[in-house]
Parts: structure tokens; sequence; C-alpha cells
């Protein structure tokens, strides 16, 4: 790094030494015409919709009339708005919870399938992944049929087992619960077979130094492998926060009742789409990065920190 | 007394050690326990594929029953139906916006990292980790203004619209950008003394190199555009230009009342091409998440 800097540097002397065209000549026409239109692409899709998006959110626009400038009222309504509030507390305790669960469940699997020879641990771990495979909306209709309170494929097998019938989608305290343990279903593969690539990648000479040293199988876990797969560990929890926050179809299409599923992503779709509250819609969106970005950057020097010894 | 405890645990520490290294019927243990909960993540296809095969009166007949009572197609003729569902033209749809996306991301992410690695143009550097930063937005804060984009360039309602907002990938860029910094310069000096100019350099040799890179672009790309649910929904209005995850929630909606069967015969449909593409590229998958930790 310091090495090609340094080079660098001496060519940018050189260069100067050497005048404009020779610069100019030094720069890859390629290089150039890619460079433009990465740079048009990125400001249309990206840099326009951003900078529109801050915009907005000092704006009332209801995308008929002309836009109005609010000042920082957009944010403070969110302060004060409940339903911003019952989406917050909804979006966070689903991402707690799915993460939590899920990545446990995905570290066990991985442990697990990790003690497996190729073939089987392949045939498996084809099995865990076919969720992530399938198209969302496919496993949405399906899980919603599944979860019918009557007749439904759950209710069924808790008849079977003598157990009472449950409401799931239909009831205010159930239909959360419902809708995190599928989406655990459908994440889990991706994030076991995450997780084993990172523990394929743990040196072996390190397993066999402390069976010579005499570590049993937890303490070879908490030691080697635990410390050595963080980093992957760490990149599966940011991926996770991002995800979860931001999943918009299960909460669109498996909605239970009333504002018991509403997330933020469902509320700022709602804002921007169906109630044309553009302005407060584009604030909540811009919340949500702002949340992201402080979670992100929280949990990678966390992991990096403690990783590094 | 207690050097005789430490050394009682001691044993059986070590005899759980050797049940753990060398024990065969530990992996039977294990195999058994992924196999129960392979069971619990496929018991939901089994509904979904034996559902299908159901007629109306048996989908919904108290108490349910896995395998139907009646084998019949009618729920595939149903929703192959032009006069009923737009099935057959959303496919068409689907592989048309998933092939252009792939070849796009291809096409541009190879040449970027090729670009971004090696050659030498004004601003690089800043540009490439703007491209970098681009990614810790959401894309759910970009969703309104997008559609607003959309709107003015008169995207609204095509096809073009789901794929030409994703004609470059940041994470596209970045992967073959790494992946080309592994590549020995020795590989490509020689053709540049040769007086290959710099494109050529890229089709003949970097683009042969990034294959294994590309390959799990590809099929991440492909399936993430096939199954993409909210760009579409925003972007498209017309029956006759919807994808198959649109299309499944219009059956949903239609027939989702009394004759479910359709909508599981449906979703069938719509589940058979990425599952075909997995089984092809099945051992890819693996080897590719490990490459990239990317997951669709």
């Amino acid at each position: 790094m310091t090495a090609s800097t340094r080079t660098a540097r001496a060519l940018q002397v050189v260069s100067r030494k050497r005048g404009l065209r020779w610069r100019l000549r030094r720069y890859s026409l390629l290089g150039s015409v890619y460079g433009a239109a990465v740079t048009i692409f990125y400001t249309l899709f990206f840099l326009i919709p951003f900078g529109t998006a801050i915009w907005l959110s000092f704006q009332n626009w209801d995308f008929l009339t002309d836009p109005r400038f609010v000042g920082t009222r957009n944010f403070a309504k969110a302060l004060r708005d409940d339903y911003f509030w019952s989406a917050l507390k909804v979006t966070l305790t689903f991402s707690v919870v799915e993460i939590s669960v899920g990545v446990s469940l995905a570290l066990l699997l991985a442990l697990m399938l990790d003690q497996m020879k190729g073939r089987w641990q392949n045939l498996f771990l084809s099995l865990y992944y076919l969720p992530v495979i399938t198209p969302g909306v496919v496993s949405i209709y399906l899980w919603r049929w599944m979860y019918r309170p009557t007749g439904g494929a759950f209710n069924t097998v808790l008849a079977s087992f003598g157990l009472p019938q449950q409401q799931f989608l239909n009831s205010n305290s159930q239909a959360l619960w419902a809708i995190t343990a599928f989406v655990i279903w459908a994440n889990v593969g991706g994030a076991a077979v995450i997780l084993l690539a990172g523990m394929n990648d743990v040196p072996q000479h390190l397993y066999e130094a402390a069976r010579l040293d005499g570590a049993g199988f937890w303490r070879v876990f908490f030691r080697i492998t635990m410390p050595l797969i963080r980093p992957v560990l760490a990149y599966q929890l940011v991926v996770s926060v991002i995800g979860t926050v931001q999943m918009f179809d299960v909460f669109f299409l498996m909605g239970g009742p009333g504002f018991s599923t509403r997330t933020l992503s469902l509320y700022t779709y709602q804002l921007g789409f169906q109630t044309l509250n553009l302005g407060y819609g584009a604030a909540v969106s811009l919340i949500i990065f702002l949340m992201l970005l402080v979670a992100t950057v929280v949990q990678l020097q966390r992991y990096q920190v403690t990783w590094e010894y | 007394m207690v050097a005789q405890t430490i050394g009682r645990t001691g044993q059986r520490q070590s005899a759980v050690r050797r049940l753990f290294t060398s024990g065969r019927w530990i992996q039977w243990f294990v195999g058994l326990l992924l196999a129960t909960f392979s069971l619990a993540m496929f018991y939901p296809f089994l509904w979904l594929i034996f559902s299908s095969f159901k007629t109306g009166a048996d989908i919904v007949s108290v108490p349910v029953s896995l395998l139907p009572r009646e084998w019949t197609l009618s729920a595939y003729r149903m929703v192959l139906d032009p006069n009923r569902a737009n099935l057959p033209r959303a496919y068409v749809n689907s592989i048309v916006v998933a092939t252009a996306t792939v070849v796009a991301i291809l096409a541009t992410s190879s040449l970027g990292g090729y670009v971004f690695a090696r050659l030498n143009f004004p601003g690089r550097r800043y540009l490439f980790y703007f491209i970098l930063s681009t990614t810790m937005v959401p894309f759910l804060t970009l969703l309104i203004p997008l559609y607003i984009v959309m709107k003015y360039l008169r995207l609204l309602n095509s096809l073009f619209g789901l794929w030409v907002p994703a004609l470059f990938s940041s994470f596209g860029i970045f992967l073959c950008r790494q992946f080309i910094y592994g590549i020995p310069r020795d590989l490509y000096e020689a053709a540049k003394v040769d007086g290959s100019g710099d494109f050529e350099i890229w089709r003949r040799i970097i683009l042969p190199l990034t294959k294994p890179v590309l390959s799990v672009l590809a099929i991440f790309n492909f399936l993430g555009s096939f199954n993409s649910f909210l760009w579409p929904l925003v972007v498209l209005n017309d029956e006759s230009k919807m994808t198959l995850p649109l299309i499944l929630r219009r059956m949903a909606d239609r027939f989702g009342g009394t004759d479910y069967q359709g909508v599981m015969a449906g979703s069938v449909l719509v589940a058979i091409p990425p599952l075909v593409v997995f089984l092809i590229f099945q051992r890819n998958f693996i080897k590719g998440i490990a490459l990239t930790g990317m997951k669709a």
C-alpha cells in the first residue's frame, strides 16, 4: 500500500515535470469513458434520488399540488406521531428477535454441518438453502395458507397433538411472531451457509494443536472457532440488520390485523404511494437510513476492536 | 480428594473429547438431528406441491389432508388459461428482465473492476470510494425519489424501468476489482507490449479470467431480479407488463378466496426457474457464497 502510493507520488512528480500532454497520455481512454458513464449513471440513479430524498424531507408534497417548504416539521412530526413509534417498535422487535434466534440457529446448524462429511453436508445444505432460493412471494402465500385458523396446516398439526387451535395471522398478539417464524425459516439456510464457509476457513492445524493440548469440544468452539469466525459473524449480523429493517414484502402481503405488523418500511411505502404524503415519507426513510448507518458503524467497530488480538 | 476429582473430570473430558473427535456414532446422531431439521424445513414445500394438485372442494375441506383426495391438473389448467391469469406473459417478462439485468451487470462489473484496478483516469480513486459509499444508503430511502426520477425519464410502467436502474452494481464492481487485483500483471503486460488496447486486453484476457466471480454474480443477480417484488410493484401497472411475483399476487387476489389451489399451482410454476438455476449451479452456489459472502 505505502509502496504503491510512493510510486504513484513519484509518477506524479515525474508527470508534473513532463507537462500536461504526457499526463494526458497516461490516462486511459477506456478508463475515462467508463468513469464518465459511471458518473452519469450514479448521478441519475443515486445522487439525484438521494438529494431529492433530503430535499423532500423538508417539504410537504402530495404529488399533485406544488411542494411547500415546511422546514424541519416533518422530522418533528415523526417524534410526535404514534404510528411512527408503533412502526419503529414493530421493526425493532422483529429485527432483534429474527436476528438473535435466526443467527443462533444458523450457528448451531453450521456447527453440526461442520461435523458431517462432504456429500451429506452438501445435501443438508441444499435443503436448508431451498427457502432462500424460492421467490419470497411464493413462500409468503404458502405460509399464509398454512397459517389459516381453520384447516391450516399448522393448526392441523396442533390438533393432532391435542393442542388448542391458534389464530396466528388473525391475532393482534400472534401475527408478528408468526411472521418472524416465517422469516427465520426463509433466511436461516443462507446464514448457515455463510457461517459454515467461515468455519471452513479456520486453519486445520489450529484444531490439531488444540486436540494435542487436550482441549474439549466446547473449549475448541469458544477459544478457536468463535474468535476466528468473528468477522464472518459480524458481517452476517450487519447484513441481517440491514435486511430485516428493510424487509417489505412479508409485511405487505402477510400483514396482521390493524397496525400490529406495520413496520417502518411498510409505513414509508404507504406514505409515499398510498396516502401520498411524500415529504413525510422521505423524512421517515431518512430516519431509517440514519438508524442503519449508526447500527452498521457501531457493529463493525465493536467487532473489529475485539477481533484484533 | 480435590486431585481425585480433577483427575476424574479430566478423564471424563477426554472421553467426551474422544466422542467428538473420533466417535462415529456422534456423527450419526448429528446427522439424524440435521435430517430431522431438514424435514421441518421441507415440510411447507410438501403442502405447496400436493395442494397444487387438489380440487377446489378438496383444498378447503376440514380436516385438511396433506395428500389430495383426488389428483387433478385443473389448477394448472386454470392458471395457464390466458383469460384467467397472465402467467405465460409474465414468464417472458421476468426472463427478459432477469437476462438483461445479468448481462448488463456482468459487463459493467467486469469492465469496472478492470478499470478501477488497473487503468488510470482522472478521479479514479474518489469515484471508486464514492461507488462503495452508495451501498450504505438503503434502497428504501431511495424508493420514493427514484420513482419520481423514473417518472421524469418516462421509464414507469415499462420493463426498462426494472433493469435500467440496475445497469451498474456497486457490489459487482467492488468484487471484480478485488479479484482483478489478484491477477498477476505479467499476464496482460505482454499483451500491452504487443500493442493491444485496453479494451482488447479486457476482452481477451481479463474477461475469461474473471469467470469464477462472474458466474457467482450472474447466479445471484438472476435470482435477485427474478424474485424481486417491491421495485416492480412500484414501477409496473399494466398486467401485460408484470413479472412473475406480481402476477402471483394478482392471482392470489383473484383465486385466493375459493380457488387457493390455483395460487398453489401458480406458485409452483413461479418457483421452478429459480430452483432449476439452483440445481444446475448448486456447486457454484456454495463455492460462490464462500468466495463472496453473498446471498440471494
